[in-house]
């Protein structure tokens, strides 16, 4: 056998940095061994009653459960005492909470300027006191902690296999733009104005209350960049450097006028962005997942056009850029201790960049194509992370752009967002919920997504994108059961098992069903079930969150809670869905056709024998698992029949779930499909799965198919995805041009290429060619990975997962997992060297 | 062959977002059943018309069902997996229709129009944004006359564009039958001298070499086919000689002069060789190394000299060679392909 030597992949390296910029990089990446670092700091208002850390947040992250109590112990043991204004206890709940997070942040969290660094506003990530009287910690305690609290609920829900829900910060996109053009001087008299137009019954009542805490945390930016105005000057006043004197006292300028006036050049807009910003997830208590940007490209381009024509460097517009990049990095500090800081995943503070104006117009302009070299000269580096919208006419140059830094990523995650599809999908919202007044033809173009690819409106909307993940399969399993667990929970921590319950409707015995509608109609019953399971849970952490966990500052940045003189968190928002994202839809939809191909098209076993090989984990029922694994069909594969069932499923949970409103702050449900990383973690949760799945194994990841489903290649795959979401409308009379969107969330999607589909210009002109193709028959967003050599490796180890896996090697392509060892081995090596 | 009996094709394979089969995104239909038998095949399970079983250990469970469903008592289960006795199967398919994995499986099945149709057209805006199409390809796809000339107007009707991937090895009245229909036709010229063409594929060359002249003439004195790709696979020891690539390149220059759009030197292909061994067949190559990139690119220059060097370019894998500088990486293509229109 050949002597095959260790692969040595080509690691991208940064490239064009400049000496401040590459050592602000690599300084960063130093991680723990920094002097310097954003670590969470805690502070507490010195009350034996005192609470700060939020739980709620995390109910959505199962990994934390068995965290919980330890994290609340010791903020609180490590937390400082804040001395209290004498008029504190005086203020409502949301008026000292600004009060008190304004206090930390500007008056003991340390101010620091890094080295070289030209922007201000270091250290944000804190954990600040809930400000709670005796009274209300006692309330929060029961309410959370109770026997039936919130916690309890939340666990059941996660340990049945229903999946998470959590009232959760972030996951929005703040009004940016506004803010850089009136000033939180601006946001501060318009305050101001709405309070003295109250009654004075009004002011002195819950709107009174809000409208004093946003006007006290309106004033937290003016006050933060103070402290760095004067801190500036003091470098400036003691460094030898004259450059760097400039520069400092530049900053000091800046920060002199901003954020607390309008911005008036590049610097000034983006140094102000910085503090708005980080400002969020300071008030948040929340190091950034989800607080996304919007379309950057769109609303610092004013700024950017009129510092170049007053002679602004193109390379100094992407220095002060450079350093936005390192500054959001630093959310990964939080929790720095807990090694690798955490940069395994991108915590998604998100930008959006090109994508539709009004009139179809494609609004890609040169401040699009500098962030693209930023992003490129500056990977790996994770945040912010970029998602680039695209159209039907996007330009070329972009396209040509994107397909080069895919390229050159080697596969790093790459987020695109598809405009026709997506405003399909938000032009459903608006009619579904009566707020065609917010969203319509005329500013559907103005959306953009957060966190990855949740589309949303901006600067008015917190649609709590992440706040609910439903796993669909449970249906199912309540289906074959009667509305019962299939294998009774057994507590992982006492090893006691529980007894089986009555937990969902009680539909008839699954082995009475004579065909097939019978299965369907229960099916669709438990379906409703976990629904309204989903919901309730929801309505549990929302309504707490609600009552108890104000965020003022963030208020001011979302249009609507000032006129309404209500919080964000209790519905202020004048666009206030909340989503429901579906987990396991392939899996689930594989497991319907699996049952219908098995049970009463085959007759290759009887509804019991079914069950029982379900409840066995298949195993002694191997045959029986194979057929269901390799024989049933399978959405994905472009399969008219598969796909018709899997936009039945899509259609009734879509249904079910819009006929739901959050009570305490009526926020219309609407649908989605993200799965985070929970298709692999429930997958040890949930009992095995007709389709063929065991317990233990992966459930399938948002709208993708299932793991080694998609046989039948990249477009099979992405039409099947179009088709599910609704794809064109007959008539050509869709919800945008011809497109349907029934999720108008938006869905996840990855496909992973073959590197050698890049490996010369012709491959990759086909491959922008897949992208415009993906335009029209895709889904609202696609993230590309490619194929590498672990993956290669893992599929040796695990070809069951791999099945569908082709290799192409020019003429050559085969299954990879069909192939012997040493022709994989060789496949590999190629790969590793990009010789295709 | 009558108006109401539609015919049927034997299909290997539908291959779609193919990247490899002409220009664009394409889906690649491979026809089962080839009028050559070239030792270095990378494609064997295509060059016998009849349908064949093939076992893949990977996913096998060994439920031994294959071997109790067989008619002919051709399977055996052996502690290596199943065996299958080539001379007792007839390849009626009924083990692969019962077995649970697809570990079994059966090469060529019969597609009619209507649906292979309806599979083809899935992938048009594909098509449409790449000025990609569909590709007939093999095997040998004129071998199924009937069959193919119905699936390529059915295509052209629809506004598919169509390319017929062949190696010449048929009548030219069956060529002159379906050109009309073809856009592309990528032509393999495999080797200039016919004793050498005997020898390695079964049959002369010299039908080829006529069909390829009418196939340019055709094209010059109607409006299909609209590109001419002609194609040489560069084999060790039996094409990679200078005088064969000189040869080709005279016989284009003097026969095919300003008809062809690119001529595409292909290096072999030995990552097929597992493909023998499920097929039971000895290959005579399976030990052949790829050829080396500068043997790829001194007959690229050759060639390049013998016909107008714009047309010229080479694809495919070169032999592995360990690198001491790292950070090189090789690029397997040139960097300028011949543009093509569409």
């Amino acid at each position: 056998m050949q002597n095959i030597f260790e692969p040595e992949p080509v690691i991208k390296e940064p490239s064009g940095l400049s000496d401040r910029i590459q050592w602000l990089r690599d300084y960063y990446f130093r991680g723990t061994e920094r002097a310097w670092n954003n670590e969470f700091t805690s502070w507490t208002t010195g009350t034996p009653w005192d609470i700060i850390y939020n739980e709620l947040t995390f109910y959505i992250v199962p990994e934390t459960y068995t965290l919980l109590n330890t994290l609340g112990a010791s903020y609180l043991q490590a937390a400082r005492p804040v001395a209290l204004h004498p008029d504190f206890w005086n203020g409502s709940l949301t008026e000292r909470r600004a009060w008190f997070v304004r206090e930390v942040i500007v008056n003991h969290v340390p101010q620091e300027i890094l080295p070289g660094d030209l922007l201000a506003g270091a250290r944000f990530n804190v954990q600040t006191s809930l400000c709670f009287t005796k009274e209300e910690s006692g309330a929060w305690q029961k309410l959370v902690k109770g026997k039936n609290g919130a916690r309890a609920q939340m666990k059941w829900f996660h340990d049945h296999g229903y999946g998470n829900a959590g009232a959760t910060c972030g996951h929005l996109i703040p009004g940016h733009e506004r803010l850089l053009a009136i000033g939180w001087k601006g946001v501060h008299a318009e305050l101001m104005s709405i309070y003295n137009a109250l009654s004075d019954q009004e002011q002195s009542g819950s709107k009174g209350d809000q409208l004093k805490a946003m006007m006290t945390a309106s004033t937290m930016a003016r006050d933060l960049a103070s402290r760095y105005k004067t801190l500036c000057e003091n470098l400036a006043g003691k460094t030898q450097d004259k450059q760097r004197v400039t520069e400092l006292r530049s900053m000091a300028a800046n920060l002199n006028r901003v954020p607390w006036e309008p911005a008036t050049t590049f610097w000034e807009a983006v140094q102000a962005l910085w503090i708005n910003h980080m400002l969020v997830m300071t008030d948040e208590n929340y190091p950034g997942a989800g607080v996304s940007f919007g379309r950057v490209d769109q609303y610092l381009y004013p700024y950017y056009e009129r510092s170049t024509r007053d002679g602004m460097p193109r390379d100094w517009a992407k220095e002060i850029l450079k350093c936005f990049w390192i500054h959001a990095n630093t959310a990964y500090d939080a929790m720095i201790r807990n090694g690798n800081q955490g940069i395994t995943a991108g915590f998604g503070q998100l930008i959006t960049l090109s994508g539709l104006g009004a009139r179809g117009r494609d609004m890609t302009n040169d401040l699009t194509y500098i962030i693209l070299e930023v992003i490129d000269e500056m990977s790996p580096i994770l945040e912010p992370k970029p998602n680039v919208r695209l159209h039907q006419n996007s330009p070329e140059i972009l396209l040509d752009k994107i397909v080069d830094m895919i390229e050159s990523s080697q596969g790093a995650p790459f987020l695109l967002n598809f405009d026709e599809r997506s405003m399909a999908g938000m032009m459903l919202e608006a009619e579904k919920a009566g707020l065609t007044d917010l969203i319509n033809k005329d500013n559907v173009h103005e959306y953009a997504p957060v966190g990855c690819l949740e589309n949303t409106m901006v600067g008015n909307d917190r649609s709590g994108t992440v706040d609910n993940n439903l796993n669909l399969l449970k249906a199912v399993e309540l289906t074959l059961t009667g509305g019962k667990d299939l294998l009774p929970f057994c507590d992982p921590m006492t090893g006691k098992t529980e007894a089986l319950r009555q937990d969902g409707p009680r539909t008839p015995d699954a082995a009475s069903f004579k065909t097939w509608e019978d299965f369907w109609k229960a099916y669709a019953v438990q379906t409703r079930y976990i629904i309204q399971k989903c919901v309730d849970l929801y309505e549990t952490s929302e309504s707490i969150r609600a009552r108890f966990f104000p965020t003022p500052y963030l208020s001011c940045l979302i249009t609507g809670c000032a006129r309404q003189g209500k919080d964000i968190t209790q519905g202020g928002a004048q666009i206030s869905f909340a989503t429901l994202e579906a987990v396991t839809y392939a899996t689930t939809v594989d497991s319907l056709l699996a049952i219908q191909y098995l049970v009463f098209d085959k007759k290759a076993c009887t509804m019991t024998e079914l069950v029982a090989a379900l409840k066995a984990n298949w195993q002694g029922y191997e045959v029986l698992q194979a057929i269901a694994k390799n024989r049933a069909p399978k959405y994905g594969r472009d399969d008219d029949k598969a796909d018709t069932l899997a936009r039945l499923v899509m259609q009734l949970w879509c249904d079910e779930t819009w006929r739901h409103k959050t009570k305490v702050t009526s926020r219309q449900f609407r649908p989605g499909m993200l799965s985070w990383n929970y298709w692999a973690g429930d997958g040890y949760v949930m009992a095995a799965s007709a389709n063929g799945r065991e317990k233990g194994q992966f459930l399938s990841n948002a709208i993708c198919p299932s793991n080694g489903a998609d046989s039948k290649g990249p477009t099979a795959n992405t039409n099947s995805v179009g088709k599910v979401l609704g794809g064109k409308a007959a008539d050509g009379r869709g919800d945008w041009q011809g497109y349907l969107n029934i999720l108008p969330n938006g869905a996840s999607h990855t496909i992973t290429f073959n590197p050698s589909i890049l490996r010369d210009p012709v491959h990759k002109d086909k491959f922008k060619a897949f992208l415009k193709g993906y335009t029209q028959n895709g889904g609202t967003a696609l993230q590309i990975n490619m194929l590498d050599p672990d993956m290669l490796k893992d599929a040796q180890a695990h070809p069951q997962d791999y099945r569908h896996l082709l290799v192409r090697i020019t003429g050559y392509n085969a299954y990879f997992t069909t192939v012997g060892r040493e022709l994989q081995n060789e496949v590999i090596e190629r790969m590793s060297h990009n010789k295709f | 062959m009558t108006q109401h009996q539609a015919p049927k094709g034997i299909i290997l394979e539908i291959l779609r977002m193919s990247t490899e089969d002409g220009p664009g995104i394409r889906t690649t239909v491979f026809f089962k059943g080839c009028s050559l038998a070239c030792e270095w095949c990378h494609n064997p399970e295509s060059i016998s018309s009849k349908p064949q079983i093939q076992w893949i250990k990977t996913g096998c469970i060994g439920c031994g069902i294959c071997v109790e469903t067989c008619p002919e008592r051709a399977l055996t289960k052996t502690p290596e997996g199943i065996t299958i006795d080539r001379q007792l199967c007839t390849g009626c398919g009924l083990c692969t229709e019962e077995c649970p994995t697809t570990a079994m499986e059966l090469l060529g099945k019969k597609w009619n129009i209507h649906d292979l149709v309806r599979e083809l057209v899935k992938d048009r805006v594909y098509f449409e944004q790449s000025c990609g199409g569909v590709t007939l390809s093999g095997g040998e796809a004129a071998l199924q006359y009937d069959f193919c000339l119905a699936l390529l107007k059915e295509l052209r009707a629809r506004g598919i564009q169509t390319a017929l991937d062949t190696c010449g090895q048929v009548s030219q009245s069956v060529l002159a039958g379906l050109l009309p229909y073809v856009d592309i036709l990528l032509y393999d010229l495999k080797e200039i001298d016919p004793e050498k063409h005997k020898k390695h594929t079964g049959a002369g060359n010299e039908k080829i070499l006529a069909n390829a002249v009418f196939a340019a003439h055709f094209k010059k004195t109607h409006p299909y086919p609209k590109t001419l790709w002609i194609r040489t696979p560069v084999i060790p020891d039996a094409t990679d000689t200078v005088a064969n690539i000189q040869g080709i390149g005279d016989f284009i220059h003097a026969s095919l002069e300003g008809a062809v759009d690119r001529w595409e030197l292909c290096a072999f292909n030995n990552l097929c060789r597992d493909k023998y061994q499920r097929l039971g067949m000895d290959w005579s190559f399976a030990r052949t190394d790829l050829p080396e990139r500068s043997r790829m690119e001194e007959l690229t220059r050759i060639a390049k000299s013998r016909v107008s060097p714009s047309i010229v370019c080479w694809s495919g894998s070169t032999k592995l060679t360990k690198s001491t500088d790292k950070k090189t990486v090789g690029k397997t293509q040139p960097e300028s392909n011949p543009l093509y229109n569409c």
